[in-house]
């Protein structure tokens, strides 16, 4: 094949294309470079491989049906040549037939008069147009018209008497077409041969080949090629002549010479024939190698098109991990600038909600504040900031009685009540940072004070501003704020000392009452971190059993007789020693530790009383926060039924204070509680909020008058007055009385005379250790000790 | 050549009854030839002749008829022995006319289309095979021998030539036939006759 590039070409192009990717893939030029060019080669490898396949296809298909075509003009030639020899020899045979029979010929024949008979085949010659007119006798004698080439009558005896009349023969050297017609006398005396020569122009002529690539010649067998002769006559072969690729027809043609194998050749030149497709092919060739390079380049620019936004993307995305917050930018309006947008959208849903987490997580979700976190950085950039001559004002705010308010008002009430008290705050320090720290606790913080500036005066304004009546659903509630100050640097020189002074200064100002504020002291901090330490001490306390009960005689003067004791609560610090009530049980309370303490206080004096006379009862003080918290009835239940004691026998002393939250759910209590038959006594009556409503609310057994009553009972004529009162409103209401702290014989007197049914005091006994109990109800059964007493 | 019926002689015809009963008093002998051609088979209508022996005297004339009829397009008989000299008649007995011809060289004749109402006839000097055909009717085909011996006979279908009234002896024979390769279609040899035994020559024949 010639002209277009060989298919071994393309198919190393394809075997070497993928390791060219592979290593343009190894070429690291960022990754959109990579995928680009892999992008751009891959598709480049397709399309050439298409063009490949389709360029050879048609190759092949175009050389078949050349050789298709081919085959068939071949064959066609050679049935034409066949025919239109058949057609001129027929056409020879009847001319040289008409002369045979004529008799004159045949009687010149007779005659054996050669002359006569040259002239005649001379004649016969022309008038035929045949190259030759001879004789052949019997014998194989030829007698032939003057001028004609020799011809070898017995090589044609043969085939002659075999009776064939018609064929090649030899002419001189050269082939010419012969026809033999009998010479009968009427036997067959010699045969009339007519031989017309075969020329080139004549089979051309014969085969009708004008303009076809096909070369028709004749040869003898002896003189063909012998790869010619190899060929199967009949068959069309391939064969790679003197003039270039050819197909190669052979066929065996009659003959009369018994020497003469002649062979039709029919050759058809190939290249002649491709040629006409050779522009077809380099047109398709062209065709594919425009196809490749478009296919390139639009591939490339189609790859380009995703990947510079996919790289940017990629980019942005990149940046996003890191934290900026980058948009990009829609081009056009495909799919790719749809995913630029949802990326941007992405991104600023992402800021916005980053924007609201950090809001809320700097700031106070009700009422909008800065929250402590964020309280704190700015005071610690305040701090930071300080300069030398000026001072931070830190002061941390209470809302007085707010979760009274939550609870009688409800939530919705209390929440509007923060955001008032937030916007008032706000209002009333422009230029003070604000903070909620939570629940009812808020924060200020003011810099940037001068030397000069009187603090005092301005917390006091602050103070006033925050003391109002807020409209609450309806109701108009007055509110009042307490607060701890702390300044630096006086008291503090970091943010965190600092809200720890304040928030001491607070606890200070909170025990102060409502409304109030108070500025941090050096004190506060020692008072604070004394209350931490006797905290930490309490529950060392509690799990050691650290803790004693004393018990003070509660005097019958109707019966001379002790009819009780009450259970006072003793703690032996191991290092302190004895630690007084009055301090401890504040930070019991506040710590919750009370609940425990108070559970063992009541299980140990139910025990204690029970191996007492049956007479003799136990008080205890019961604290209002353990009315706060379940399980004081099954308390009371176990530690009962753990001693023994007898219900009657157990007296629970309760102050006032523990109907100011929960008014029911106390009620409920001290029911179930006196159901049990347990002895219900109201303490420390007339101080406080003393309401007598309370006294009718609950059917106590006992109403204890305050000390503060009995030590002027003796002199001051009211406070017996008040005492006469209560005597008899208990008595009314079927109560016991009970007078604390009775020192004096005065006292005593007194406090009979007006009506008291008992009496505890210094005067009857101090508080006594269990161990000394007995002693205690022994004295009392002896008179001698009673009348010194009466 | 035109030929014309010649009208008997009376002295020959009792010059030759003469003859024959002058030969009748000597013995007869029929010698019978067989003749196969090469493969073996019986060969017909071939003619044997046997030359004269050197002072015989019989006289040459044949048993039957010298005429070459033609009937059905054909010769009748195709091969015919003819005595030299002798006038041979050619009578159309067909339906069809006929135009006989002869190229041979012992006789080069034609005669002109003639129908069956006609005969000729032509005389034949020249010993030999004369070869007749016809021109119009490229089938028709006879032979006439014409010979100078009376010895001669054709061969039947099993190829025996009864040729009588010879001693026994060696004589030269000669057999015609139309295929014979010889030259001519002759074929020469000499051949020794036996009473009473068949003699056998094989000749060669396309």
């Amino acid at each position: 094949m010639t002209g277009a590039p060989s298919r071994s070409g393309w198919r190393r192009l394809i075997r070497h294309a993928p390791r060219w990717l592979r290593s343009a893939r190894l070429r690291g030029q960022g990754w959109r470079g990579k995928l680009e060019v892999r992008v751009s080669l891959h598709i480049a490898a397709l399309l050439i491989a298409i063009m490949v396949l389709t360029v050879g296809v048609a190759d092949y298909g175009l050389r078949l049906y050349a050789f298709s075509v081919a085959e068939r003009d071949l064959a066609a030639s050679a049935g034409v040549l066949d025919r239109n020899l058949a057609a001129r020899q027929d056409q020879m045979r009847s001319e040289a037939e008409v002369v045979s029979r004529d008799f004159g010929f045949r009687e010149a024949f007779a005659l054996s008069d050669r002359k006569t008979l040259q002239s005649a085949l001379a004649s016969l010659a022309d008038r035929t147009h045949a190259g030759a007119a001879l004789v052949v006798g019997l014998d194989g004698m030829v007698t032939a018209s003057p001028g004609t080439p020799p011809v070898k009558g017995t090589a044609l005896l043969g085939a002659l008497n075999a009776g064939r009349n018609g064929g090649l023969i030899n002419v001189g050297n050269h082939l010419a077409l012969g026809v033999a017609a009998r010479i009968e006398m009427p036997d067959l005396a010699g045969w009339l041969v007519l031989a017309r020569p075969l020329g080139p122009r004549d089979l051309a002529a014969l085969t009708g080949l004008s303009g076809l690539p096909i070369d028709a010649g004749v040869t003898d067998l002896a003189g063909l090629d012998p790869t010619l002769a190899g060929f199967e006559p009949g068959t069309i072969a391939h064969h790679d002549g003197p003039g270039g690729d050819e197909l190669v027809r052979v066929s065996a043609l009659p003959s009369l010479d018994s020497t003469l194998h002649p062979r039709l050749v029919l050759r058809y030149q190939l290249a002649s024939a491709t040629r006409a497709y050779h522009s077809l092919r380099v047109a398709l060739a062209s065709i594919g190698m425009i196809a490749v390079a478009m296919g390139v380049f639009l591939g490339s620019r189609l790859a380009r098109g995703i990947l510079l936004p996919l790289g940017r993307l990629a980019v942005a995305t990149a940046a996003m991990a890191r934290g900026e917050m980058v948009r990009v930018e829609p081009r056009g309006r495909d799919e790719l600038a749809s995913l630029a947008r949802s990326f941007n959208a992405m991104v600023d849903a992402i800021e916005e909600r980053e924007q609201k987490i950090t809001h809320a997580w700097l700031h106070d979700g009700l009422t909008g504040l800065p929250n402590r976190r964020f309280f704190q950085e700015k005071l610690d950039r305040a701090v930071a900031r300080r300069a030398d001559d000026s001072r931070i004002l830190v002061a941390l705010l209470d809302i007085d009685d707010f979760r009274l308010i939550n609870d009688t008002m409800g939530h919705a009430a209390g929440d509007a009540l923060l955001l008032q008290f937030a916007a008032l705050l706000q209002g009333a320090m422009p230029g003070a940072g604000v903070a909620r720290f939570g629940n009812d606790e808020f924060g200020v913080v003011l810099d940037d004070i001068g030397p000069a500036r009187d603090l005092a005066a301005l917390v006091d304004e602050l103070a006033r501003k925050l003391t109002v009546d807020v409209d609450l659903a309806g109701q108009i509630v007055p509110v009042s704020a307490s607060f701890g100050v702390a300044v630096c640097p006086d008291d503090a020189q970091d943010s965190a000392t600092m809200l720890k002074h304040a928030e001491l200064a607070l606890d200070r100002a909170r025990a102060d009452g409502k409304g109030t504020y108070h500025f941090f002291e050096a004190t506060l901090d020692e008072v604070a971190s004394s209350r931490r330490k006797l905290e930490i001490a309490l529950r060392h306390a509690v799990r050691n059993g650290e803790f004693e009960l004393n018990f003070q005689p509660l005097f019958c003067p109707a019966l001379h007789a002790i009819k009780g004791f009450e259970a006072l609560l003793r703690w032996d610090h191991p290092q302190r020693g004895r630690i007084s009530p009055a301090e401890f049980i504040p930070v019991a309370e506040q710590s919750g530790l009370i609940i425990p303490i108070s559970e063992w206080v009541i299980r140990d004096a139910c025990r204690q009383a029970a191996t007492w006379p049956a007479t003799v009862a136990v008080a205890v003080n019961i604290s209002p926060s353990h009315f706060r918290v379940p399980g004081l009835v099954s308390c009371v239940v176990s530690a009962l039924a753990q001693s023994g004691l007898a219900p009657h026998r157990l007296e629970l002393e309760i102050t006032e204070g523990v109907f100011i939250t929960n008014f029911d759910t106390t009620l409920d209590t001290l029911r179930q509680l006196r159901a049990l038959g347990v002895r219900i006594a109201l303490d420390d009556f007339g101080t406080g909020y003393s309401s007598l409503s309370y006294l009718r609310a609950f059917p106590f057994d006992k109403v204890k008058i305050d000390q503060s009553f009995v030590r002027d009972v003796g002199t001051d004529s009211s406070a017996r007055a008040v005492v006469r009162a209560i005597a008899a409103l208990a008595d009314a209401l079927g109560m016991e009385t009970l007078a604390e702290g009775v020192e004096t014989e005065t006292q005593y007197d007194a406090l009979i005379i007006e009506g008291c049914s008992m009496i505890q005091g210094y005067l009857i006994s101090r508080p006594v250790p269990g161990t000394e109990v007995a002693a205690v109800l022994a004295r009392y059964d002896d008179p001698a000790a009673i009348s010194a007493v009466a | 050549m035109t030929s014309r019926v010649p009208s008997p002689n009376p002295v020959r015809l009792l010059l030759a009854i003469g003859c024959l009963a002058a030969t009748s008093a000597t013995e007869h002998r029929h010698l019978d030839i067989q003749v196969f051609d090469q493969r073996g088979l019986p060969l017909r209508d071939a003619v044997v002749e046997l030359a004269r022996p050197a002072g015989d005297n019989r006289p040459l004339v044949f048993a039957w008829r010298n005429a070459m009829a033609q009937r059905n397009e054909a010769f009748v008989p195709g091969t015919l022995i003819v005595p030299r000299d002798a006038t041979v008649a050619f009578p159309n007995l067909d339906t069809v006319r006929h135009s006989i011809y002869s190229f041979s060289r012992a006789a080069r004749f034609q005669i002109d289309l003639y129908g069956s109402d006609q005969t000729r006839a032509h005389q034949f000097a020249v010993a030999g095979t004369v070869a007749l055909g016809c021109h119009i009717h490229d089938h028709m085909k006879g032979y006439l021998r014409v010979t100078d011996t009376p010895y001669a006979a054709r061969s039947d279908l099993d190829g025996v030539a009864q040729i009588g009234n010879l001693p026994e002896g060696t004589y030269a024979v000669t057999v015609w036939h139309p295929q014979g390769t010889g030259r001519d279609g002759e074929w020469h040899g000499s051949v020794r006759l036996v009473e009473g035994r068949p003699n056998r020559l094989t000749i060669g024949t396309r």
